[in-house]
């Protein structure tokens, strides 16, 4: 019960918890750039345009990861979570590069709320796999 | 343990519920961007004409008359320029009274040679100050016609120009010590020491050139040479200057604009929701609503400028059968570009020009080719169009080295960097567009630069503005960290920034030193202060 009461959280959870925590770092740069971008300097965009691939990059990376998690935990939650991110920030990174601004800002927003609900989700409590659980709850 | 399972069931539930709120807040708020954003983006606010429009393409196009000399001994020609009320039939049936050069909008053209000096002898008849300003001529700054270089109505009565920028203040008793006025006429001297190509004369006044514009002070003025005459490119009634603008008609016939002060003596600005831009819901071109010409099957070119206030285009011509015809590129606002570029939409911002070539040759005698905005919507997606009413000979042709001359400035070359936000902000308290964070002061040296630097300036918009400098021609370098455009190719003197977009420009400062000035061609925001001095040392 000693166990049970402080589950250990396993090396493909931490894995989980560093990519999206890294995710979260890296997207938060994007609105600082593009809102420096916005006061006139020019190199600010060239960073945002890092950024982006920055970001998505990051964004696949937490795919793989969340696939391992689905396998390996037999969790789905944030694999199903992270495909949205991804999709959104895909969207977001052609929107950006055809200057549709009318969905780039509020998509952007949007991602980054999402980011940090699973920021959130991941660090709140450990990521067990489930059949352990399941084996002590009987 | 049963307890912990079920707050994890619910939990789970609280979890789901929440997710689905997010999502359905996320859905809501995209699709309610999606439906209240401008698609296309458009800056500026539509007036709309409280008098019947007529249908398009019944109006014959106008081309305006070619202003005669007074002189053309020693080398230049003169010419004298009356500024004076008048009124025409724009619409038909409905007289609307405008302020004019010579009587006439478009006012007549001026007709130059490379190299011939021109001077024009302006004598202001109107009710308040004015100042002509040549878009594109590389002048002298005493003729460039500063904003604050007033001329004054015979009966004015103000020793001193005071100026204020603001939409809701009026005069602030910004005194410019080193503005030139002078009382009812003044000389303007081009020295025309520049690549052929259109240019065009309109009123700068400070605080009030949009709605001086708007009432009819604009014309055209072509600089010609021997080389680029002797490129076959159509020539005579197969050459046509096309100036585009937008304008709105009041019950009265009178032209519709949304000045504090409809007198354009004391208070500068226009009412809120206008704020952005005026634009008008009936597209005259040369002074004509949506005209029609009557074309040979065969090349023409077409000298095109947007002479709106605000209104931005995206032109294609299209025939009967829908087919889109090319718009083969031949010159920029600076003259002919070394190569043609084809084009099938053709992007144009306010005071941007293109020189066009449109080949009619493939349209069946009696088809229509209308000109199209793409950027319009209901009446303003039309502009004019062409009937094809002959079949012809055509001895022109496009060449494929139109000219050599274009400087090829580079990186390298940039003694310096500047970067510039253009933006709205604060300015007196009131609402105003900057650039740089500051509202024009005739007064603060923006830029001062040496002549013959070579600097690259990176320009950066919040929403729509065309970047013109006074003087110099330059070539634009990228657009937001890519590579130009097609339609950015050879040498500019007004840049289109999109909203959110940078761009990248590059010029050398040479031709004459003294005060200039660059500004946003949207003349709305010109008036309300997105102007900064170039200061050439």
């Amino acid at each position: 019960m000693v166990i049970d009461a402080a589950p250990m959280t396993t090396p493909t959870g931490w894995a989980l918890r560093a990519v999206v925590s890294a995710h979260m770092v890296a997207i938060v740069g994007q609105p600082v750039f593009a809102g420096v971008y916005l006061t006139g300097d020019y190199d600010s965009l060239l960073w945002h345009a890092i950024g982006a691939d920055v970001v998505t990059s990051i964004g696949y990376l937490q795919v793989i990861v969340a696939i391992v998690v689905w396998v390996r935990l037999r969790r789905a939650w944030p694999f199903l979570a992270t495909m949205a991110v991804v999709v959104a920030e895909t969207v977001q990174y052609f929107a950006g590069l055809d200057g549709a601004l009318w969905l780039h800002i509020p998509l952007g927003v949007v991602t980054v709320a999402a980011l940090v609900v699973q920021f959130i989700a991941v660090w709140r409590r450990p990521l067990l796999r489930r059949e352990a659980r399941d084996a002590r709850a009987r | 343990m049963r307890e912990r399972d079920e707050g994890r069931g619910l939990s789970r539930r609280r979890m789901l519920g929440i997710g689905g709120a997010l999502g359905l807040m996320a859905a809501t708020g995209l699709s309610a961007s999606a439906a209240l954003a401008r698609r296309p983006s458009v800056t500026g606010a539509e007036l709309r004409s409280a008098v019947p429009l007529p249908p398009p393409f019944q109006v014959p196009l106008p081309i305006p008359a070619v202003l005669k000399p007074v002189s053309t001994s020693g080398g230049a020609d003169r010419y004298e320029i009356t500024q004076r009320e008048a009124s025409a039939e724009i619409l038909p049936g409905v007289r609307t009274p405008l302020w004019t050069y010579e009587g006439a909008f478009p006012a007549p053209t001026i007709e130059a040679r490379r190299g011939r000096p021109v001077t024009v002898t302006h004598r202001n008849e109107l009710p308040v100050p004015t100042v002509v300003h040549l878009h594109g001529g590389r002048t002298p700054a005493a003729s460039d016609g500063y904003p604050t270089d007033l001329v004054l109505p015979g009966g004015w009565q103000e020793a001193t120009p005071h100026t204020g920028h603001g939409s809701a203040q009026g005069a602030h008793g910004m005194h410019d010590p080193r503005a030139v006025v002078t009382r009812l006429t003044r000389d303007y001297t081009f020295p025309l020491d520049q690549r052929p190509t259109l240019l065009w004369y309109h009123d700068h006044r400070m605080d009030f050139t949009a709605p001086a514009i708007w009432r009819g002070l604009a014309g055209l003025q072509i600089v010609r040479d021997d080389a680029e005459d002797s490129l076959g490119l159509p020539a005579g009634p197969r050459e046509l200057p096309l100036m585009i603008t937008d304008r709105a008609f009041a019950a009265d016939g009178s032209l519709d604009y949304p000045s504090l002060d409809p007198t354009l003596r004391e208070r500068p600005g226009v009412r809120e929701p206008y704020l952005a831009g005026v634009l008008g819901d009936v597209i005259l071109v040369n002074g004509a609503p949506w005209p029609v010409h009557e074309v040979d099957a065969a090349r023409y070119r077409l000298r095109i400028l947007n002479a709106s206030n605000a209104r931005h285009y995206e032109l294609e011509a299209v025939s009967d059968d829908g087919r889109r015809l090319d718009l083969v590129q031949i010159g920029a606002d600076q003259g002919l570009l070394a190569a043609p570029v084809t084009h099938r939409l053709l992007p144009i911002a306010p005071a941007e020009r293109y020189d066009v070539i449109v080949d009619f040759s493939g349209v069946p005698v009696g088809g229509l080719v209308r000109m199209v905005n793409r950027l319009g919507s209901g009446r303003t997606r039309e502009v004019m169009a062409f009937r094809v009413a002959r079949k012809a000979t055509d001895g022109s042709r496009i060449p494929r080295t139109l000219s050599t001359d274009l400087p090829a400035w580079r990186r390298s070359d940039a003694v310096r960097v500047r970067e510039f936000a253009f933006r709205v902000g604060q300015m007196h308290g009131g609402h105003g567009w900057l650039i740089g964070g500051l509202p024009f002061d005739p007064a603060r040296a923006d830029v001062t630069t040496h002549l013959d630097d070579v600097e690259i300036w990176r320009l950066v918009a919040d929403v729509h503005h065309p970047v013109h400098l006074h003087l110099v021609g330059f070539r634009v370098l990228s657009r937001s960290g890519r590579p130009p455009l097609p339609h950015d190719a050879g040498l500019k003197d007004t840049v289109s920034l999109r909203p959110g977009e940078g761009v990248e420009i590059i010029t050398r400062f040479d031709g004459y030193r003294g005060r200039y000035l660059f500004h946003c061609h949207n003349a709305e925001h010109e008036d309300m202060a997105m102007m900064a001095n170039l200061e050439i040392l």
